[in-house]
Formats: structure tokens, sequence, C-alpha cells
């Protein structure tokens, strides 16, 4: 047991170092190195799965200063085991994969080091034990997250998108680090677990408590991409897909989630719950809202997995941590398939990643769209794919729990999942090809290396519907009662049917309609609002522009040139002043001089007395 | 244990090194690079003979004159000694990285004898002697950004000498005023016999020392001084001259004064907030390369203020951490600096662009460096950044927790400069530009990259020297 605590804290990073250094010397072994480090991390995920038994609790001094002890400990429990599994499972599926789509780039090793670090910062945020080491898992993966978005960093749009999105966490994870010190100053604990445990005795002030709880959210709402720090997931997509599938999609946009999960119980000793509930809320409305408008591919799946963590923090919100945990599971899941799919098309499409350009795929990749359906199922929450249990789950529990805003916002973004995967699936799949220079040059995909893993994760997708009351056991540690909420299933599927057959006919029967519909100017502006992500970009980044750069820094540089300099400056010509005043005494008459020094030896006199009398 | 003859020996021995040198220029930079070797052996000696309770470790009385207390008293605690292996350290690494510059007869003369001055200052307990050492240091300094710098160097120095004078006068009157007050010109009796010190004393000082670190408003001879020094030379006044003041700042301020101090540690804490922001921010809109570093070295030098104004044990543990910390970080980030300006001849980041593409290893290593200026955990600046925080909010209350936007200041002056300078496509300068360093050159940067990253991820070591300087200050 400890020791796959070693190979956990090790492996990711010796591996990255080994997949760079020998990447060079031969490009294959790059590929081959990673997958084998990504194997055996999953295998030791799958080991610590089979044979826990009690959490792995291992305590240890990182800083001791000054009286002062930083702790950085190891704790892994049934919750962090899922965490991993996720983590590790969806990493090396997400490497296998990429031996196809990133086939032809001359920057492996590169590319294969960066996930092989970011798999590792996951792993350090899910098995740490106090805020410290899980903020520097945390940092980890936005450094990796910065790195790999702007991957192909010739490009201005991917430099400009990684750097968006390391600043919009990077502004985030700052409260986190202030809540640390405050943490630290009020309770004197910094573990997350002792600090459930004292919430739940009531020793912690209930004003600290909610300001740190508020912090750590902040830095959750960053790295999850909730309102308003999204946009930066949106422009994420610049980087490979297989990256935007790992970490966008799948994996450490749930850290978020994972974090307020881990400390649930300090969360639900104060109102923090109910902000989160609520911020979750309105996020899951503007991503479901944004996707149904969206061009591209990636942008519908990145708005869509907005969406859904923010319904899996709805969950958490209202309460109910084991729907909340569910839904990140399934989420994690079949959005990593969904994604993948995508990466699929966009490889057989030449890197095209406009939906409008595409059409007609059923053809030449069956089994992509088959596998892509059963994703875009699960997604919509059709039973009885994984999806429904969660997201019926959660949805059922906000009208019980949660007030009327939450309830309503988190039902409609539940509903309009099915009307913009629906949308996807049907533009990329269904209808005649709309662009033929494309359509002409499709291929068919691998098998093993694209169509496997895909395959694999569908089966998962589906096969995992069976055991989600174990996996709720699983994580809560006791079985859960599902929530009823009378006449909701059948509305719900209600609805589903309505949205399903409006897309669908709109879509593949009523192009016409639909370009008639779109003419209207009022549907003009609010297709412009939606696609523009309620402009909630363009208003960080005037803020940032004109009011921080050009506003403060700019009249700071004003003083330091204007004020500052200007003083300093000015010693050379007030020197020179003196100077001329003194060159008066210089007049050559011998009167001036005797005055003068008349006056000097007065002053030194009178200096003499001052000091031989004073001391 | 050899005292006196560590700083006369590099003096006397500069010109020496620079008359042989005029007939084979390669003889100088091996002495040098041998000196400073031998100077890190010998202070990692003299940390193993320190006393274990913490105190002074005498090495001699020098130069002694009946009927004054002028006498050159050496001495060391474990403050001084972790400032001397410091100051040896870097300077090999600053050999390294300045072992193809040109005259390096007389270049590598001047560091040599920087070697000396340098030493006196961290090792004297007399004021007078700390204050005639503190003006040495500055000669060969001024000879070195003066002969060396850049197109502006004159005004720069000119600048930086009046700056510099400005903080030694306040200085000298501080302890002119202590000699009046005390009558002893030395730092142990001073502290004895010092219950109450005036407040005008406790500003003085301050001031003084304030110049040198430097905090605002007196930063602006900063960027100048490092814009025209090349490369190297800027990684001695950053990550040496700098310490200088802060060591002055901890020695002759914190623990000579402490109960003062104490009560004025209010304004402390203002004014490194103050710096630490203003520079930042200032660092955002700047476009000149090695203005953003070296405003970026400013800000570090605000949050080591704040640390220093906790007069705490492990307040000060954590601003000594710091120091060390924005040495190592800071040094790399200056040679890239002055070394993409050799390369491509234009100083602004939007001129350059799509450099990675060219010299993917060097803009690694600045990425790195970087990042660890930002305080991304697993470098050097994170653990700084985190002990402060720690140590601020536990002495001045929550409402410290602020300094944290300092990083994502600082955030957003080094992405953005990566983004400009690094990524993207080529522009036409950077395409026409012929990139390659030397070996020794890219070693200095490896080397600091790697312990970036190694105190990054076990500070402890340092730490451990850093408790057993300011043990006095705790309560264990």
């Amino acid at each position: 047991m400890i020791s796959s605590v070693g190979i956990y804290l090790i492996l990711p990073y010796l591996g990255a170092v080994l997949a760079f250094v020998l990447g060079k010397m031969n490009e294959k072994s790059a590929f081959w190195i990673a997958e084998i480090v990504g194997a055996i991390l999953f295998g030791t995920s799958i080991y610590l799965f089979m044979t826990y038994t009690t959490p792995i609790d291992i305590d240890y001094t990182w800083i001791n200063y000054g009286g002062i002890q930083l702790p950085l400990g190891i704790y892994i429990d049934h919750l962090s085991v899922v965490m991993l599994l996720i983590a590790t499972g969806l990493g090396f599926a997400d490497i296998h994969f990429a031996h196809d789509y990133m086939g032809e780039d001359p920057d492996k090793p590169r590319y294969y080091a960066k996930v092989l670090f970011f798999i590792g910062g996951m792993i350090l945020l899910v098995i740490a034990k106090d805020l410290i080491g899980a903020f520097a898992g945390w940092e980890f993966m936005g450094l990796a997250s910065y790195l790999l978005i702007s991957f192909w960093f010739k490009t201005k749009s991917a430099a400009n998108a990684g750097m968006q999105a390391f600043l919009y966490t990077r502004f985030g994870d700052i409260f986190i680090l202030a809540a640390i010190g405050l943490l630290y100053y009020f309770v004197g604990n910094l573990n997350m677990v002792d600090l459930n445990q004292m919430a739940n005795n009531g020793e912690i002030d209930k004003t600290v408590a909610l300001v740190t709880a508020l912090f750590i959210f902040l830095g959750a709402i960053g790295k999850s991409g909730q309102f308003p720090l999204y946009p930066w997931l949106m422009n994420a997509m610049e980087g490979p897909t297989t990256v935007s599938a790992l970490i966008h999609g799948a994996t450490m946009v749930n850290s978020g989630i994972y974090i307020v999960a881990r400390m649930f119980d300090f969360y639900a000793y104060t109102d923090a719950l109910f902000i989160v509930a609520n911020v979750a809320a309105l996020s899951a409305f503007i991503g479901a809202t944004s996707a149904l408008v969206q061009k591209e591919i990636k942008k519908i799946l990145a708005y869509s997995t907005m969406s859904h963590l923010s319904i899996a923090f709805v969950g958490l919100g209202v309460g109910s941590l084991a729907f909340g945990m569910l839904h990140l599971v399934n989420h994690a899941i079949f959005k990593a398939l969904l994604f993948l799919s995508a990466g699929a098309i966009i490889y057989i499409a030449h890197h095209t990643k406009d939906a409008w350009k595409l059409g007609g795929l059923i053809k030449k990749a069956p089994y992509v769209a088959l596998f892509m359906a059963m994703g875009s199922l699960s997604l919509a929450g059709v039973p009885p794919f994984s999806g429904f249990f969660s997201k019926d789950g959660v949805i059922a529990e906000a009208i019980l729990h949660g007030g009327p805003f939450v309830s309503i916002f988190v039902t409609i973004a539940g509903l309009l999942s099915i009307a913009y995967i629906t949308r996807l699936w049907v533009l990329v799949f269904m209808g005649e090809p709309r662009d033929e220079g494309i359509n002409g040059h499709v291929h068919s995909p691998g098998n093993i290396f694209i169509r496997l893993p895909l395959g694999i994760l569908a089966f998962v997708t589906l096969g995992i519907a069976l055991y989600q009351t174990n996996i709720v056991d699983y994580i809560v540690g006791h079985p859960v009662e599902e929530p009823h909420v009378k006449g909701l299933l059948v509305g719900f599927l209600v609805g589903m049917a309505i949205l399903f057959g409006i897309v669908v006919g709109l879509y593949v029967k009523g192009m016409n309609l639909l370009q008639k519909i779109s003419q209207h100017r009022f549907i003009q502006i609010i297709h412009q609002i939606l696609f523009n992500g309620y402009y909630v970009e363009a208003g960080i980044t005037y803020l940032s522009k004109n009011v921080i750069v050009n506003g403060v820094a700019k009249s700071f540089r004003w003083i330091d040139t204007n004020l500052i300099d200007w003083l300093v400056n000015a010693t050379v010509p007030f020197a020179r002043g003196i100077f001329k005043a003194f060159r008066i005494g210089h007049s050559g008459k011998i009167g001036d001089y005797i005055g003068i020094f008349a006056i000097g030896v007065a002053i030194i006199v009178v200096a003499i007395l001052i000091i031989v009398k004073g001391v | 244990m050899m005292s006196v003859e560590l700083i006369f020996g590099p003096m006397l021995l500069a010109p020496f090194v620079y008359f042989i040198s005029r007939g084979a220029e390669w003889v100088a930079k091996w002495v040098a690079l041998t000196l400073f070797i031998g100077l890190l052996a010998i202070s990692v000696d003299m940390y193993q003979a320190l006393p274990a309770d913490g105190g002074f470790l005498f090495l001699g009385e020098f130069l002694r004159v009946p009927g004054f207390d002028f006498a050159l008293t050496l001495q060391v605690d474990a403050l001084s000694v972790i400032m001397l292996i410091l100051t040896a350290a870097l300077s090999i690494l600053v050999v390294f990285s300045s072992w193809n510059e040109k005259h390096q007869g007389a270049y590598f003369s001047l560091l040599i004898f920087f070697a000396g001055p340098i030493f006196g200052v961290f090792m004297t307990t007399n004021l007078l002697w700390f204050f005639i050492f503190w003006e040495l240091v500055l000669v060969p300094m001024l000879f070195l950004v003066g002969y060396w710098g850049g197109e502006r160097r004159v005004y720069a120095i000119i600048k930086y000498f009046l700056y510099a004078h400005f903080g030694s006068v306040f200085m000298f009157i501080g302890f002119f005023l202590i000699y009046q007050q005390t009558g002893h010109w030395d730092f142990m009796t001073v502290k004895e016999a010092m219950i109450v010190t005036p407040a005008l004393i406790w500003w003085f000082m301050f001031v003084g020392f304030a110049v040198e670190m430097p905090l605002f408003p007196f930063h602006t001879w900063l960027p100048d001084a490092h814009v025209e020094a090349p490369g190297s030379i800027s990684v001695l006044l950053a990550g040496i001259l700098l310490k200088m003041g802060a060591y002055g700042l901890i020695r002759f301020v914190i623990e000579m004064m402490p109960v003062e101090s104490r009560h004025f540690a209010i304004y402390i804490v203002i004014i490194g907030l103050a710096t630490t922001l203003f520079a930042g921010l200032l660092a955002i809109y700047e476009k000149h390369i090695k203005k953003i570093v070296a405003y970026s070295s400013i800000s570090h030098m605000g949050l080591v203020a704040v640390a220093i104004a906790t007069v705490s044990y492990d307040g000060l543990s954590a601003a000594l951490y710091e120091m060390i910390g924005h040495a190592i970080v800071i040094s790399p980030l200056f040679i890239i600096a002055g070394w993409l300006h050799h390369k491509t001849h234009t100083w602004y980041v939007d001129e350059m662009g799509g450099i990675m593409q060219k010299a993917p290893y060097v803009s690694a290593i600045f990425v790195l460096a970087g990042m660890a200026a930002l305080g991304l955990p697993g470098t050097m600046g994170f653990v700084g950044e985190l002990t402060i925080i720690v140590s601020a909010i536990k002495e001045f209350g929550p409402w410290i927790a602020v300094i944290a936007i300092g990083s994502l200041i600082a955030a957003g002056y080094v992405i953005w400069a990566v983004r400009r300078a690094l990524h993207a496509e080529m522009s036409p300068v950077v395409a026409k530009s012929h990139f390659d360093m030397g070996g020794f050159e890219f070693m200095a940067l490896v080397i600091f990259a790697f312990f970036i990253i190694l105190f990054g991820v076990y500070p402890q070591p340092i730490f451990d020297m850093a408790n057993s300087a300011f043990k006095m200050f705790g309560g264990m």
C-alpha cells in the first residue's frame, strides 16, 4: 500500500523526464514510455481499489521553520480511490489514443512529458491530505494545462488561449493561497480531514469557515470553469483534442468539484453550500444555452462540460455529496468518450473543427458514430445510460432541497443537454456532406489506437450504469436513498422527447425552416449573445486591459517617471544652483573673503560649543 | 581559520591578476573561478564551525588603534555565513555566465576585487568598518556597469551612485548617532548598551538600508542600473547587492533595535506591500524585457521586507529563505534577458516573438524561472511566498492576506512576457537572429534551474540554516 504512494509521487515525473530525454533520441520511445507509465499508474489504482481496507494516512512535515510546521501529508480514502481510477484510467486511455492523433506531430516527446506531468499533478491533488499538497497538485495541473493548451505555441491563438487559461485559473488560485494563510492563523490546521471533523464538532468560527470556504470555492470556480471565470475553458479548445479530452473534459476540470467534496462537511457547516449551488445553477444555465448555438465541435462539448460540471456542483450545493460525485464520475467517463470521438472525427477529417463543414460521416466512420451516440445518450440523460441516473438524482435533490432559482435553472440545463448534443451528432453524422473538399479526403480511423479506446469507454459508459448504487455506497460509505419527486421522471422524459424531436426535425429535414428562423432580428440578437458566451469574456478583457493595465499600471508608471525620477534628476540642477550661489563668494574681493571667513569661524565655534555642552 | 585574509586577500590579488592577464587573458577567469570555489569551501567550513547555541563565532580583532574603538572585529553567525555561502556560490555561477565576456582581464580582476569588501560587509560587526566595506563594494560595481554596460550606462551609474550615497548618508548619520548614544562602534556592545533607541536613529538606519534593498519609493535606480548592466552583473546586483540591504536591515535594524522595530513594523509592512504591488504593476505595463525582470526583482524584495517586518523567528526565517530564493530565481531571468538582447539587439518584447522555436532549451529555463517568480509549487518561489504569507498573517492579522495579489500580478507579467517574447510566430527580428549560447553560460543556467526545483521540493535544508540564524527570536 505504501509503495503505491511512492509510485504515485515519483513515477509520473520520472516518466515525464524519461519520455522527453529518450524521446529526443528515438521518437517512438516517447509514446511507449508514456504508455507503460500510464499503464503502471492505472494498474496501481486498480490494485489499491481491490486491496482497499482502511484509508492510507501518512503525516509528513514538509517545512519546519521558526516554530511553524507546514504539513504535506497523504490521505487516500474511497473518494481518492475513485478519483485516482478516473485520473489514471482516462489518462491511460488518452495516451493510448494519442498514438495516432499526435502521430504526425514532430514534438511528441514534449507532448508525452507534459501529459505525464499533468497526470502527476492530478494524482497529487487527490491523494493530498493537507491543503498545501492539494494546492501543489492544483497548480501543477494549472501549469500542465497552460503548457498543453499552448502546445502549438507557434500559432498566436494557441499561445493566447494558454495565457488566458493560466491567468483566469490563477485569479482563483490566489484565493486558495490566502485561505491557507487564514486557516493556519485562525484554526491552526491545514488538514482537510481534520477540518471536516472540526466543522462537525462546531470548533471553527462560523465567519472564518464561511470566508475560507468561499475563497477555496473561488479557486474551484476558476479551475472548473464556473461563472464568471469560464471563458478560458472554451478557448482552451485550441490545444490538441486529446488534451481537451483529458484535461478540459474529464479530469482537471473536476478538481474544483473534488476539493468541495473533500471538504464537504466544512462547506456544509456554513452557508457556503448555498452559494455554491446558486453559482453552479447559473453556470449550468449559461453553459447549456451557449452550447446550443456553437459551431465548433469542441466548443459545443466545452460548454456542455461547463454545464455538466455545474450540475455536479449543484448536487454538492444542495447537500447531496453522493449524487454530485456520482455525476462527476459518470460525466468524466462519457465526456472523455465524447471528446475522443470528436478527436477521431477531427483526425479523420484532417483537423476540421467546424461541425457545419462536416455531415454525413456515418458512412465513413460508423463505429465512431455508434460510440459517440452512446456517449451522447449518456450525456443527454437517456435511460438506461449512466448519465440518466446521476442527472436525475441531482435534479430531484435540487427540487427537494434547493431554492426555486437553483431547481429551475438546473432543470432547464439538464433538459437542454439533449438538444445540443443531438444537434452536434446530427450535424456531424447525418444528412449530406456540406463541404465536398473536406469530405473527399476523409479516411477511416485505425483500429487499435482509435476505435479500441473509444469502444472500451463506450462499454464502460454503458456498463457503469449497472453499478450506480454501488458507486454511491462506495464514495459515501453507506447506502443513499434515491430522492423521489412525483412526476419528475415522466415530465423529464417527455421534455427530452419533445426537444429531441425539434432538433432532429430542424437539423435533418427542416434546414429551410431553420434558415428562415435564423433570419429573424430578435433570434439573431439572442444567437449573438449565446454564441459569445454572454459576453463575459469581453467584459473581463475590458476590465483587465483598460482598468488594470492602462489605468492603474499606467498611472503608477506616471508616478515613477514624473514624480520619483523627476526628483532624482532634479538633484543635478539643484546642485548646480547651489554651486552658483556659492560662486558669489568667489568674487576675488578680499573683503568678501574675510566676511565669509568670519561667518564660518562663528558657525564652527557655535557648533563646538553646542556639542561640548550637549555631551 | 582564515578571516581577515578573506577580505584583503582578494583586494590585493586583483591588481596582480590584472597585470598578469594582460599577457594571457584566460588566466583571469580561472583565477576568479578558483578563488570563488575556495571561498565557498571556506564559508561552508565556517558554517560547520558555528557554535551550536546560535551565537557568534569570533574570528579575531585586527587593526586595533589604541584609544579608538575602531578595531576590525570579525565575527560571524549563521545569518552572515549563509550570506557568505550565497555570495561565493553565486559568484561561481557569475564567472560561468560571463565566460566569454570581452576585456576579460579587467572584468575578472574587478570581480575578484569585489569579493573582498562584500565578505567584509558580511563578516565585520564594527559599524564603521561595515560602512567602509559597504562603500567599497560600490567601486567595482560602478566600473563593471560603467565599462561593460549599455548605451546609457553613465546615466545609470550616476543615478545608482546618487541613490547609494543618499542611503549611505542616512545610514552613516544613524551609525554616528548610535556612537554618540553609546560610545561604541561594535555591534555586540552597542546592542547591549541600547535599551531605548530614539525613533530618529531607527528611521535613519531604515531609510539607509531601504534604498539598497530597494523599497518604494527609493527603487528607481534599480531598473536603470539593471538595464545597462551586462546580464551577469545583474546577477551580482540582484543576487548579492540587494541582499546586502536586506542583511543590513535584519542585522542593524531588527536585531539591534528589536523593540523599536516591533513598534514601527507596520510602516515596514506598508512600504513592503506597496513595493510588491507597485513594482508588480509596473512590470505588467513594461515592454522592456530586462525592466520587467528588474521590477519583478523589486516586487520580491517587497515580500522580503514584509517578512522582515514580522520581527519573529518564523518571519525572519521565511525572509532569509526568500532572499536566497530570489537570488536563485531572478538570476537566470536576468542572464537570459541580457542574452536575448545580445542576440536580437532589441529590448522590447513586442519586437521579439517565437524565440522558443529557435532556442527551446533556454526558453524553457526562462519559463521555469518565471514560474518560480510567480510562485508555482515545486519551485523556490512558492515556498518563500507560502511561508511569508503564513508568518505575516500570524503577526499582523488576516488583512495581510492581500499580499497574495502579488502572485497574481506576477503571473500577469511573467505569462504575458512569455507570450510576447517566446511564443507565437517568429518576428522578423527573431527570424534573422542567430541564437547560440556558450557551454559554460548554459551550464550556469542549468545549475540555477536545478536548485530552483531542488530547494522548491525539499526546502528544509535552507530552513534548518535559517532557523539556526534566528534562534534568539524564538521561544523554542
